[in-house]
C-alpha cells in the first residue's frame, strides 16, 4: 500500500521499470498459488468435462471422440429414462429436504431448551452425520431386507404392509427406502446449523414478548422464524443442491431399480458414465443438472439477500 | 396503576439461595429503586415480579391480587430491559404496537395509543424505522414507548440506562423522572448506580447478598445509613470508615482511633464501653485546615481535582482520610494540615454486626 502512496499522483511515474513491474504484479503473485490450484484441479477438469458433452466419448469404442455438436442433447430430450429420473430427482430431493428440515428444526428447538444431560444428547444426536453415507446405505438396506432386517416385519405387524416384503423392491414405494435413510443421515446437519442460529437469538426478546402477551407459538413466529430465515434459506439451498447430486444411498440401496423407479439424475449420470462407460452422454446430462441447480441457487441467494436486508 | 405487595419472597436455585426473604410494600404511583452491587438479587426480584422467574417461596401481589402462578402477560406489567430487547424485524411503530395487536385491540385505538406515546417521547419522525437504524438513546426511548402504550399497572425497569454513555444517561434519567411525574405510574427500577437511585427514587431499597439492608427516602439512606453496607454503598466519594474502640467512662462518650487520637461523640452510643466500633464520616463533612481543639494532624498524600471540587487524601493516625471540598487550592501534596470531624456528622456502627449504633 505504501508503494501506491509513493507513486507520483500526476505525470510520469519516475520509479525504475522493475520496481513498477514488481508493485503492479504484487496482487497477482499473492493470489497465484490459490488460483493455479483452482485452475488445475477444478476449472480444467470442468472445461474438459463440458467439452465431453459435445463429443462422442465411449470408453470401449476406440474410434469415438469426434465432435458431434448437440446430438447428445437431442437424444436427451427424447430419453424417457432421463425424464423419469428428473421427476424422481424432484421427488427424492423435495421429500428428503422437507423432512430433514422439519425434523432438524424440531430437534434444534428441543436441544435449545436447557435440560439435564443436554451435552450428551447433543453429541448423540449429531452422530449420524459422522457415519459414512455408504455405510449408512448398507445398514438401511439390511434393515429393509425381510430376511435380516426388522422393518418389514414391523410394518406388517402395524398393518401398513400386506406381507413382510422388501420395501426396496416395491415399484411404488422403493424411493422411500433411500429417502428414509437420507433423512436419518441428514437431520443432524439442519439440527446443528439451526441450533447455532437459535442460540444467537437474545433471550431478552423472548422475555419481552412474553410480557407483551405473545403465546409460545406467536413468539416462535415473530421472533424465532425471522431470526432463522436467512440461515434456513442458505441451509435449504445447500442441502437441496447436495441431495440432488447425492447418489450414494440410491446406488448402494437400490442401484436405481426396480425398473429405474428410484433412478435420479445423479445416479443416472453415474450409471451412464461408469456402467455403460458413455462419458459423452453422461456429461451432457450433468450439464443439464448443473444448469437447473444454478438457476435454483440464484433464486435462493436473491431470497436470502431480501431477508437479510429486512433485519 | 396498582400497589405491589411482596411478602417474605425467597429465591433459590437448588441449594444456592439468592433471596433470603424480602418484604416490601410499594404504594400506588410510587417510584421505588432497588439498588445494590452485582449479584445482590435485585434483578432476580424484579424478574420475579415480572413473572420471568419462579417464586421459590413467599407471595407477590399486584393490585391486591396474588400473581405467583400468573404468566407474565397476565400480570399487566411492562418491562424495560437493559438491552432494550426491541424486535429487530419490526419498525418502531411495530415494536410499540405489538402488545396491543396481540390483544386484538381496535386499529384506531392502537393508532392513537402509539401516536400519543411517540409524541411524549419525541419518536414521531422515527416511526417507520427499524431498531438497527436508531441510536442508543432512541432505542431506549422506543423501549419506554413500548412499555407506556399499554398503560399497565406497573413499570419495571432493569438497569435501563447502563448501555448509554454518561451524558445520555444523565439526560434519559431526567426523561424517566419526567415521564413518571406525567403518568404517575407505579414503577420499580433496578440499578447499581447510586446516583440514579438517589435522583429518581421516591424510596430506595438497598440490597446486598439477597437481603434488604435498608428501605427509605434517598436522603434518609444518605444521612442515616442503617448499617456499614449502606453507608459504604451510598455516596461518592465513599464514606470514610475508621475502626476504633468505644469509650464511655466519665460521661464523655468518645472513640479511640489509635496513635493516641480520640474523637468525641455527640451522645452516648448503644453499646458497651470497650466495644469495637466503626466510625464513619462523609468526605464532604471532614473539615480541613482549621486549628480547632479537636483537630488531628494529617499529611496530604494525593490531591484529585474534579473541577466541581477537590478530593484530598490525607494520612492521619495511620489511616487514609478522604476530604471533599468545594474550595480549590486548599492544600498541595506533602502539606501538613489538620483535619477534624464535626460531632453532628459522625456515624457510628458496631464493627462486628455492622449495624448503626449512634
Amino acid at each position: 500500500m505504501t508503494e501506491a502512496v509513493n507513486a507520483a499522483p500526476y505525470g510520469r511515474d519516475r520509479r525504475p521499470f522493475l520496481r513498477r513491474l514488481a508493485s503492479a504484479s504484487e496482487p497477482y503473485l499473492y493470489s497465484a498459488p490459490a488460483l493455479i490450484l483452482i485452475v488445475t484441479v477444478m476449472l480444467v477438469p470442468l472445461v474438459i468435462g463440458i467439452s465431453y458433452a459435445f463429443r462422442d466419448i465411449t470408453l470401449l469404442d476406440p474410434f469415438s471422440g469426434g465432435f458431434i455438436g448437440l446430438d447428445h442433447f437431442r437424444a436427451l430430450a427424447k430419453d424417457k429414462t432421463f425424464w423419469q429420473a428428473l421427476k424422481n430427482t424432484v421427488y427424492w430431493t423435495g421429500y428428503s429436504v422437507a423432512l430433514q428440515f422439519c425434523l432438524g428444526l424440531i430437534l434444534a428447538l428441543l436441544l435449545d431448551k436447557p435440560f439435564r444431560g443436554r451435552g450428551l444428547a447433543q453429541a448423540l444426536c449429531f452422530l449420524p452425520w459422522a457415519v459414512p453415507s455408504f455405510l449408512s446405505g448398507l445398514n438401511w438396506a439390511m434393515l429393509f431386507n425381510p430376511i435380516v432386517g426388522p422393518i418389514p416385519h414391523w410394518l406388517f405387524g402395524l398393518g401398513l404392509m400386506d406381507a413382510p416384503d422388501n420395501l426396496l423392491s416395491s415399484p411404488d414405494h422403493a424411493m422411500w427406502g433411500p429417502i428414509i435413510a437420507n433423512v436419518w443421515w441428514g437431520i443432524p446437519f439442519f439440527a446443528i446449523t439451526l441450533l447455532a442460529a437459535l442460540q444467537s437469538i437474545p433471550r431478552d426478546l423472548y422475555e419481552a414478548a412474553a410480557i407483551d402477551g405473545a403465546t409460545p407459538f406467536q413468539r416462535f413466529r415473530s421472533i424465532t422464524l425471522p431470526f432463522l430465515a436467512p440461515t434456513i434459506a442458505i441451509t435449504v439451498m445447500l442441502r437441496t443442491v447436495w441431495i440432488a447430486n447425492f447418489a450414494d444411498l440410491i446406488v448402494v440401496m437400490t442401484n436405481g431399480g426396480p425398473a429405474d423407479r428410484t433412478q435420479i439424475v445423479a445416479s443416472y449420470i453415474f450409471t451412464t458414465a461408469f456402467r455403460r462407460l458413455d462419458f459423452g452422454y453422461a456429461s451432457a446430462i450433468a450439464m443439464v443438472l448443473l444448469a437447473l441447480l444454478l438457476v435454483y441457487s440464484m433464486l435462493i441467494v436473491l431470497l436470502r439477500q431480501t431477508l437479510l436486508r429486512e433485519r | 396503576m396498582a400497589s405491589i405487595d411482596i411478602k417474605d419472597v425467597r429465591k433459590a436455585y437448588g441449594s444456592v439461595k439468592i433471596l433470603h426473604g424480602v418484604d416490601l410494600t410499594i404504594q400506588d404511583g410510587e417510584f421505588v429503586v432497588l439498588v445494590g452491587p452485582s449479584g445482590c438479587g435485585k434483578s432476580t426480584l424484579l424478574r420475579m415480579i415480572a413473572g420471568l422467574e419462579d417464586i421459590s417461596a413467599g407471595e407477590i401481589k399486584i393490585g391486591g391480587k396474588r400473581v405467583n402462578e400468573l404468566d407474565p402477560k397476565d400480570r399487566d406489567i411492562a418491562m424495560v430491559f437493559q438491552s432494550y430487547a426491541l424486535y429487530p424485524h419490526m419498525t418502531v411503530a411495530g415494536n410499540m404496537s405489538y402488545s396491543l395487536r396481540l390483544r386484538k385491540t381496535a386499529k384506531e385505538k392502537i393508532a392513537s395509543a402509539i401516536s400519543g406515546a411517540a409524541e411524549k417521547l419525541s419518536l414521531t419522525p422515527l416511526m417507520e424505522r427499524r431498531p438497527k437504524a436508531l441510536s442508543g438513546g432512541q432505542r431506549q426511548r422506543v423501549a419506554m414507548g413500548r412499555a407506556i402504550v399499554r398503560s399497565p399497572k406497573a413499570f419495571l425497569f432493569d438497569e435501563p440506562l447502563s448501555n448509554l454513555d454518561a451524558r445520555l444517561r444523565e439526560h434519559m434519567r431526567g426523561e424517566i423522572k419526567k415521564l413518571h411525574q406525567d403518568l404517575g405510574a407505579t414503577s420499580i427500577y433496578v440499578t447499581h448506580d447510586q446516583i440514579e437511585a438517589m435522583t429518581l427514587a421516591d424510596r430506595i431499597v438497598a440490597m446486598n447478598a439477597g437481603i434488604v439492608q435498608q428501605v427509605g427516602s434517598p436522603l434518609d439512606l444518605y444521612d442515616r445509613p442503617a448499617n456499614l453496607f449502606v453507608a459504604g454503598f451510598m455516596g461518592s466519594p465513599a464514606m470514610n470508615m475508621f475502626e476504633g474502640t468505644y469509650r464511655a467512662t466519665d460521661g464523655a462518650p468518645r472513640v479511640e482511633l489509635g496513635q493516641g487520637v480520640t474523637v468525641a461523640l455527640a451522645g452516648p452510643a448503644s453499646t458497651a464501653d470497650g466495644a469495637r466500633v466503626t466510625l464513619g464520616i462523609r468526605p464532604e463533612h471532614v473539615v480541613v485546615g482549621k486549628n480547632e481543639p479537636e483537630s488531628i494532624p494529617a499529611q496530604i498524600d494525593l490531591v484529585e481535582p474534579t473541577g466541581f471540587g477537590t478530593i484530598l487524601h490525607a494520612n492521619a493516625f495511620g489511616s487514609d482520610v478522604k476530604a471533599f471540598s468545594l474550595e480549590r487550592g486548599l492544600a498541595a501534596r506533602g502539606d501538613t494540615v489538620s483535619v477534624s470531624f464535626p460531632v453532628e456528622r459522625i456515624h457510628l456502627f458496631d464493627t462486628t454486626t455492622g449495624s448503626r449504633i449512634g
